[in-house]
């Protein structure tokens, strides 16, 4: 006779996939984030208020703010964490609203390590990660020890890779693809440095730019208006409102200078690197194959320089940070932009990248751009070329391509030229080929469907 | 003429509904009821041949319009290839879209009332680019679920990351 089991009890939970314990951030981080925050608040309180409130009461205010904001940030840090259950991230945070964010590692586009001039004062780092379809950048982990912060963009890089490209293939390391039974710290792949942009070719190349002759016509002006005027006196307003004319005009250049100082391009195994900045660090990895378009762009002043700038588009990477977007090459000759290129897009050759021009009928349309205009049907990718200007060759690698559309007005269809256009992820720039004649626009969208299709089998 | 045009002609173009151009039509036809009153509330009601020539030479146009609208009817037009959709449209403005199987994010079956009163729906297909257009109008529900299915299952069978 069989034993007489017990009443079974409510069956239990299954049991969580073996979890690692929740990871704290850096205990200083309250201290940083508080006190970024009362910065803030300080400036926004501003001159006025303190004239308001007296020396005491805006030392007691301020005072006061700063100590809420300390508990709050406080709080928040002792909410927040993050642990790596399988080939996903996850975030835990949030004071009344608590939410646990999960990431699944295969869907980033890139990883962002980032140093803010104070953290790096005290050898801290903030991990950001970019994910399609988030609003803006999904969990920031800020902040963490520097060496905790690469392992963990090292980690999450190696789980981040398709399965089966595991690191094994990688000579140096003798791991197997059992990446997930072993959560030991990855060793970050080696890196081989590509390209260091010259802080010289920078400040050069940014003085360069047209806004800078904006200054002197705009001191000039109101050098003028107080000469014209009756009493000869240049005011106070004139003076301020020049001044912050002049900060905001040549604050684009200037912060490009920031941003890209000491610009390293580096591989590694897990995809490229780009380090940079100068007074905050920015070091992004962008896996191989997340990258969207290239965009090679000859400003005008620059052209007796025969220098160059290429930026990538990576899906997911948010427009209002366009200028922290980290560009492949801030400045450059075509060889070191050809040398960067084919990095990024390997197969990609810039120098033999010739255009088809359009028709000479296309003038209609574009008396001076048809001279510019054309495309190319690469061996790996789709270049347009474009701007009379800046002339922008935007290249799209046909693995990446998300569709093809081709369009034709009225007056298009009576000169018989239409306009092709190629969509990519992320609404990053597309290739657009203007006025090319219509049986060639035809034949070119079936050949570009085509040429993806066999970018898409290949992978 | 083929030569002149951006559709290619070596695939086998499938058409809309013709129930579309009654759809059409009845849009023309309740303007035109609409623009009828208007004009006799002017003549008779306030003895006004303005607006009552007004709403005349608008349903004159209407009815010009409606000539090329059901003409662009006629050119929606998809053709399913082995790896990709094709879609076509356009008169006066004309458009190819080519959309690959493996690069659909998701489809979306849509009818509006105008649609149901004619048994008609709109299949749209959805890819990470937000500028990827591929829309059909004026399909009978039958056939948009047909598409619909046949769209999600090779679009699994060939999915991709982006």
């Amino acid at each position: 006779m069989e034993p007489v089991l017990p009443i079974p009890v409510a069956e239990s939970p299954p049991a969580p996939p073996a979890t690692e314990p929740l990871r704290r951030l850096h205990p200083l981080t309250p201290l940083l984030r508080g006190f970024r925050f009362v910065v803030v608040l300080v400036v926004a309180i501003s001159w006025q208020g303190y004239q308001n409130l007296g020396t005491t009461h805006w030392a007691e205010a301020v005072g006061a703010i700063a100590v809420l904001v300390l508990i709050a940030t406080l709080i928040s840090y002792l909410l927040t964490g993050y642990y790596v259950v399988g080939r996903e991230l996850r975030v835990r945070e949030g004071l009344l609203v608590r939410r646990t964010r999960a990431i699944p590692l295969e869907r980033v586009q890139s990883i962002e390590l980032v140093q803010p001039a104070v953290a790096r004062l005290f050898g801290l780092a903030e991990l950001r990660l970019e994910v399609v379809g988030g609003s803006r950048t999904e969990a920031p982990l800020a902040y963490l020890r520097l060496a905790e912060a690469t392992a963990l963009r090292a980690r999450l890089l190696d789980l981040a890779r398709p399965r089966g490209q595991g690191v094994a293939a990688q000579p140096g390391t003798d791991r197997t693809d059992a990446i997930i039974d072993t959560p030991a710290e990855p060793v970050a792949p080696p890196e081989q440095v590509v390209h260091v942009v010259a802080n010289r070719d920078l400040v050069f190349s940014q003085l360069l730019r047209p806004q800078w002759w904006l200054v002197p016509v705009g001191v000039g002006g109101t050098i003028w208006e107080s000469l014209i005027s009756a009493d000869h006196a240049i005011g106070w307003i004139g003076i301020a409102s020049t001044v912050t004319a002049v900060l905001g005009v040549v604050s684009a250049p200037v912060r490009v200078l920031l941003a890209d100082w000491r610009f390293t391009l580096s591989t590694a195994a897990d995809g490229l690197r780009i380090r940079r900045g100068l007074l905050e660090t920015r070091s992004s990895t962008v896996p191989p194959g997340r990258i969207q378009s290239v965009v090679v762009e000859w400003p005008l002043l620059w052209r007796a320089a025969h220098w160059v700038r290429v930026q990538l588009h990576v899906a997911g990477v948010h427009d209002d940070r366009q200028q922290q977007r980290a560009g492949l090459l801030p400045v450059g000759t075509a060889e070191e932009a050809e040398h960067v290129l084919a990095q990024a897009l390997p197969g990609v050759v810039l120098r033999e990248t010739t255009i088809r021009p359009v028709p000479p009928r296309a003038r209609v349309f574009a008396p001076l751009r048809a001279s510019v205009l054309g495309y190319q049907l690469g061996p790996a990718a789709f270049a347009t070329r474009d701007g009379l200007l800046t002339r922008r060759l935007v290249i799209v690698p046909y693995g990446r391509i998300q569709s093809v559309r081709v369009r034709q007005g009225p007056l298009q269809r009576a000169l018989r030229l239409a306009t092709v256009h190629v969509d990519v992820a992320g609404g990053g720039p597309s290739g657009t080929a203007w006025h090319v004649d219509v049986a060639e626009a035809r034949w070119l969208a079936l050949a570009l469907a085509e040429h993806s299709r066999a970018a898409r089998a290949t992978r | 003429m083929t030569v002149f045009s951006i559709w290619p002609d070596d695939v086998v173009w499938r058409r809309v509904s013709p129930r579309l151009y009654w759809r059409a039509i009845f849009v023309r036809a309740v303007w035109l009821v609409a623009l009828a009153a208007a004009a006799g509330v002017s003549w008779y009601g306030f003895d006004q041949w303005i607006g009552a020539a007004a709403a005349g030479g608008l349903a004159v146009l209407m009815l010009v319009r409606l000539v090329f609208v059901i003409r662009a009817v006629r050119s929606w037009g998809y053709a399913e290839r082995a790896d990709d959709l094709l879609v076509r449209h356009g008169l006066m403005f004309r458009r190819l879209s080519i959309v690959p199987y493996g690069r659909m994010q998701f489809v979306d079956v849509t009818a509006g009332p105008l649609e149901r009163m004619f048994g008609l729906a709109t299949v749209q297909l959805h890819t990470a680019a937000a500028a990827s257009d591929a829309r059909i109008p004026g399909l009978v529900p039958a056939e948009a679920a047909r598409l619909r299915d046949r769209l999600a299952a090779l679009g699994e069978a060939r999915a991709e990351g982006l």
